[in-house]
């Protein structure tokens, strides 16, 4: 009965998802033109139901009714996708809530029925994806899902966006030619088979036929996760497309690679050596700290944020590389809290990130730009709005007691506790690890401090952020609500991870989800650290009430050395993390310019000087460019070719005809 | 006595202790000068006196300006409810875990900035961009410094931690490169020499003070109060892992309790006239050369790490 009725709510909402799409275009007027937006809403509400009934019902893999299994691809939802289910949904849900209005607000920039259509083929595309159970079935949903987005990104038609667009266009499409030939190798060329079949060969392939198609799954998986060298699209594209789109590619496409790489890395391929496992590691943690220093350095507010992914991604990646890499030493213990960490961890990223997308999304359309040296102020003009925004800002710079601190906390505690007596090259990976992952979380700390800050705090630096107030309710709770989710992720950890049953996912040790957050089995509860700090607050609030008089206040200007103060005096986002670029300043290769122009003639001492941050980064400059540039080379050498003279031709054809000829004989 | 118990009588003692380490060090240093100094109880009075004064608010401030003075004295209390400062058995000691002491002193410190920045002043953003960096690049010291200790007791909870010190200390001989590792960590967290200068208001050199510029009544008091508070227990933190002096359990007794407070005093003299001798014989570091001080304490702490582990 419940597993029907569970069924159910999946294929109602994989239809009404599908339904959502070109209803969009056929009503487009008056009070109708709301039904898709409704259909998309209930659907994934719906779906993020059913999914979460199928967790807490330990129901196993839920199969769906056979109106779309029809096609002879199957879908179903297994446990492995449930909580990434959930995660899509949910937050596909949020940000559907909080198109309707931001859409609305922003007409003159998109076409309203097609961006609300493509958005929900999009949000089909990763339903299906992850209920595929075939190599073609995953293939085709993950094409859907990637050319929707890539529509998405050019949403508001400009020259920025249709550039940033082509390079997601490229970089998608290199990973997904890597995924299908990685399926391909295993399904030994059968593209229907099923993920069954396909471990099943897994199993008897050969060790290094194996590792090849891991190499192509890593490769095509990383890419649309923003992994670096491979990572150049995500800080162009996720800033430029719509906000709420920006929240669903950031907060939960980027998890649909996650899912799909733990999919094939741990489900299909059965083993694997440990240099693969390293390689994963390592990327994962250049990507983490590469993504955490230009998260701190950017100054725009999406681009930011799209940095800031890099690193968390780059941070799951690290933790499901050590929980392979721990499983091939037979540290059974730590490769369970690793993958809890990396699981747990995706979804208080899809939960921050999509908020704080949203949130950049509300003060980008209040302050009309993008760039944080703009803002400033707005805590004072949206108090609400952005008691939401703090939230999601400490809980996206993994600070106790929000959600993004727990899977760090179960990451690093794992680490330490399994350093002890084993082989020293084993403790140097973890050891680096261990440190790696210490910094990366310091320099988020700072990037999100710097986003915050910057952009709430302080006196407004535009006559924009001056006129600036509450955003609409529309806007408003739904970042309420994910700040909400961030706040309660973090305090009810331990249940979650109980719900998701990480003992029986996929590990066959005996490490029951419970001693998984508490690390060496002591009692460390997130549920009493949440309650300690509002606590201790709480304590504070009345000693102070108690030990001072009620005080009187005076209103007076910042102290200015006795000069009045005007916004131009604030610190900005470019001075705050002036430290930062100066410290990493090989890192993040940004060159500063000082331009210096005479004013008065004949007199050298007045000058006017401007300043440039031009920012190129190692990858661009010494991996990218050299590429494209040996491309350029190329094509430019082959040019020769075409010298226009028919005999020249003639003789191609000839020598053409001879190797062939040689060949065939 | 109680876990509860436990609990509240270190927090009494450490609360009613953190003026006097302030006052102490400022006397110290006057001495190690030549000059008079004043008594170490001023800090009483004066935090006393705060609590009662008219505050100034700029205009500019929103309400993230009222809320960090509380945020920050609430994280720095509750680290030293959760470190065993006085007592190993605490009801919050088995949440006393390194990393939820290293995030809880971030969350502190994240406020700090956030409360420096909200007047609009360049002084505050100055001050906020500096603590930040600070913050940010002691994060790997502190994890490295404690994993050490958490290796070689085998717990990950600081109150268990103590296990390895005192005598322990030499038999892992490592760990006192872990402790060196402390100290820096310690001085860059408490904003003192060679990190920063507490005395100092020239825009130059000034991290912590720049921050608390705009604050002034109840609002500094508190703020005041917070850093008296975290020097206090970064001190006595550091005197449990060097003197092996027993501190109080369940089991403890009355006479025992008296004892441990006592020693608590003392303990926290003698951080505060090593701290004074520090600062009095070394310059302020420039800031651009932070790098170097938070790479010398990276490597001591790692060094320590690798040693713990061999």
């Amino acid at each position: 009965m419940q597993l029907s009725l569970i069924q159910a709510g999946l294929t109602a909402c994989l239809v009404a998802t599908f339904i959502a799409f070109p209803l969009a275009f056929l009503l487009r007027k008056g009070l109708l033109r709301r039904l898709s937006n409704g259909f998309l809403v209930i659907g994934t509400g719906i779906g993020a139901l059913s999914a979460m009934a199928s967790m807490t019902l330990k129901t196993g893999a839920v199969p769906l009714l056979p109106v779309i299994a029809s096609f002879g691809v199957t879908f179903r939802l297994t446990p492995l996708a449930a909580p990434f289910f959930v995660v899509v949904n949910l937050v596909a849900c949020i940000a559907a809530i909080y198109a309707m209005r931001y859409v609305d607000e922003n007409r003159d920039a998109y076409d309203v029925p097609s961006l609300h259509g493509v958005t929900a083929l999009f949000i089909f595309g990763m339903q299906a994806t992850l209920l595929a159970t075939s190599a073609l079935g995953f293939m085709v949903s993950w094409e859907i899902m990637s050319l929707s987005s890539f529509t998405l990104v050019m949403a508001d038609r400009s020259t920025a966006s249709r550039k940033a667009a082509m390079l997601y266009f490229v970089m998608a499409h290199l990973g997904a030619l890597s995924l299908m030939a990685g399926f391909l190798l295993l399904a030994a060329g059968n593209p229907l088979a099923d993920f069954a079949a396909l471990a099943a060969n897994a199993r008897t392939m050969p060790l290094r036929e194996a590792t090849l198609a891991f190499a192509f799954f890593f490769v095509g998986f990383g890419s649309k996760a923003g992994l670096v060298p491979l990572h150049t699209w995500l800080p162009e594209a996720h800033p430029q497309a719509p906000s709420h789109v920006s929240a669903l590619m950031s907060g939960v496409m980027l998890k649909v690679a996650v899912y799909g790489f733990i999919l094939c890395a741990f489900l299909i391929i059965p083993s694997l050596p440990a240099a693969a496992a390293l390689t994963v590691m390592g990327i994962g943690l250049i990507s983490a700290v590469f993504g955490a220093l230009h998260a701190a350095v950017d100054t725009d507010i999406k681009r930011t944020l799209a940095w800031s992914s890099v690193e968390n991604l780059g941070l799951i990646f690290l933790m499901l590389g050590t929980s392979l890499y721990a499983r091939g030493q037979g540290l059974h213990a730590l490769a369970a809290v690793a993958f809890a960490a990396a699981l747990f961890h995706c979804i208080a990223h899809a939960i921050f990130k999509s908020g704080l997308f949203l949130s950049a999304g509300a003060i980008a359309h209040a302050v009309h730009t993008r760039s944080l040296e703009r803002m400033g102020g707005l805590a004072k003009r949206m108090p609400t709005f952005s008691g939401a925004f703090l939230v999601l800002a400490l809980a996206g710079a993994a600070l106790p007691p929000f959600a993004g601190f727990i899977g760090e906390w179960m990451y690093l505690s794992g680490l330490v506790a399994s350093l002890h007596g084993i082989a020293p090259a084993t403790q140097a990976v973890l050891v680096l690890a261990l440190v790696g992952t210490a910094f990366t979380a310091g320099i988020a700390v700072f990037a999100m401090v710097k986003l915050f800050s910057i952009s709430q705090l302080g006196a407004s630096r535009s006559a924009a952020a001056e006129a600036a107030h509450e955003p609409n309710d529309a806007i408003r709770l739904p970042v309420i609500v994910l700040a909400a989710l961030a706040a309660l992720t973090g305090a009810f950890a331990s249940q979650i991870l109980g719900v998701l049953g990480l003992g029986s996912l996929i590990m066959n040790g005996t490490m029951s989800s419970e001693t998984i957050v508490t690390g060496r089995g002591t009692s460390l509860s997130p549920l009493v650290l949440a309650l300690a700090v509002f606590g201790t607050l709480l304590l504070s609030l009345i000693a102070k009430r108690f030990l001072s008089r009620p005080s009187k206040e005076r209103v007076y200007q910042t102290w200015n050395c006795g000069q009045p103060i005007n916004a131009h005096m604030e610190y900005t986002a470019t001075a705050f993390s002036a430290p930062i670029r100066f410290f990493f300043r090989n890192l993040v290769g940004v060159r500063k310019t000082v331009v210096t122009i005479p004013t008065t003639k004949g007199n050298s001492f007045l000058l006017k000087r401007e300043m440039l941050l031009t920012g190129r980064s190692f990858w661009e400059s010494h991996v990218h460019e050299p590429i494209s540039r040996g491309f350029h080379g190329l094509g430019n050498w082959a040019r020769r070719v075409q010298s226009g003279s028919i005999q020249l031709y003639l003789l191609f054809i000839l020598v053409a005809l001879a190797a062939t000829l040689c060949i065939a004989i | 006595m109680t876990p509860i118990l436990l609990t509240v009588i270190q927090g009494a003692v450490i609360l009613a202790l953190a003026p006097f380490a302030t006052g102490l060090v400022r006397w110290c240093k006057a001495r190690l000068q030549g000059r008079h100094g004043a008594s170490p109880l001023l800090p009483y009075v004066t935090y006393a006196t705060l609590l009662r004064k008219e505050m100034v608010i700029s205009p500019t401030v929103s309400w993230v300006f009222r809320l960090a003075p509380y945020a920050v004295l609430a994280s720095t209390a509750l680290v030293a409810l959760l470190l065993p400062l006085t007592s190993v058995d605490g009801a919050l000691s088995a949440s006393g875990d390194f990393i939820v002491v290293a995030g809880l002193l971030a969350l502190g410190a994240v406020f700090l900035v956030l409360g420096g920045l909200d007047p609009g002043s360049a002084f505050g953003g100055m001050g906020a961009s500096r603590e930040m960096t600070l913050v940010a690049l002691v994060e790997p010291s502190i994890i490295a410094v404690f994993a050490a200790f958490a290796v070689t007791s085998g717990s990950g909870t600081v109150a268990k931690m103590l296990s390895v010190t005192g005598m322990g200390l030499l038999r892992h001989p490592g760990l006192l490169l872990s402790l060196i590792a402390f100290v820096f960590v310690a001085l860059s967290e408490n904003a003192r020499y060679p990190v920063d200068n507490p005395a100092t208001h020239l825009e130059l050199t000034m991290v912590h003070e720049a921050m608390v510029l705009e604050y002034s009544g109840p609002y500094l008091a508190m703020l005041e109060y917070a850093s008296s508070l975290k020097l206090t227990l970064f001190a006595i933190l550091f005197a449990n892992i060097i003197i092996p002096m027993p501190l109080m359990t369940v089991d403890s007794g009355v006479s025992a309790m008296l004892m441990i407070i006592a020693s608590t005093v003392f303990k926290l003299c003698a951080a505060m006239g090593l701290l004074a001798l520090l600062e009095s014989s070394m310059a302020k570091m420039r800031f651009y050369r932070m790098q170097e001080y938070m790479t010398i304490a990276f490597l001591t702490a790692l060094a320590g790490l690798i040693l713990a582990l061999a």
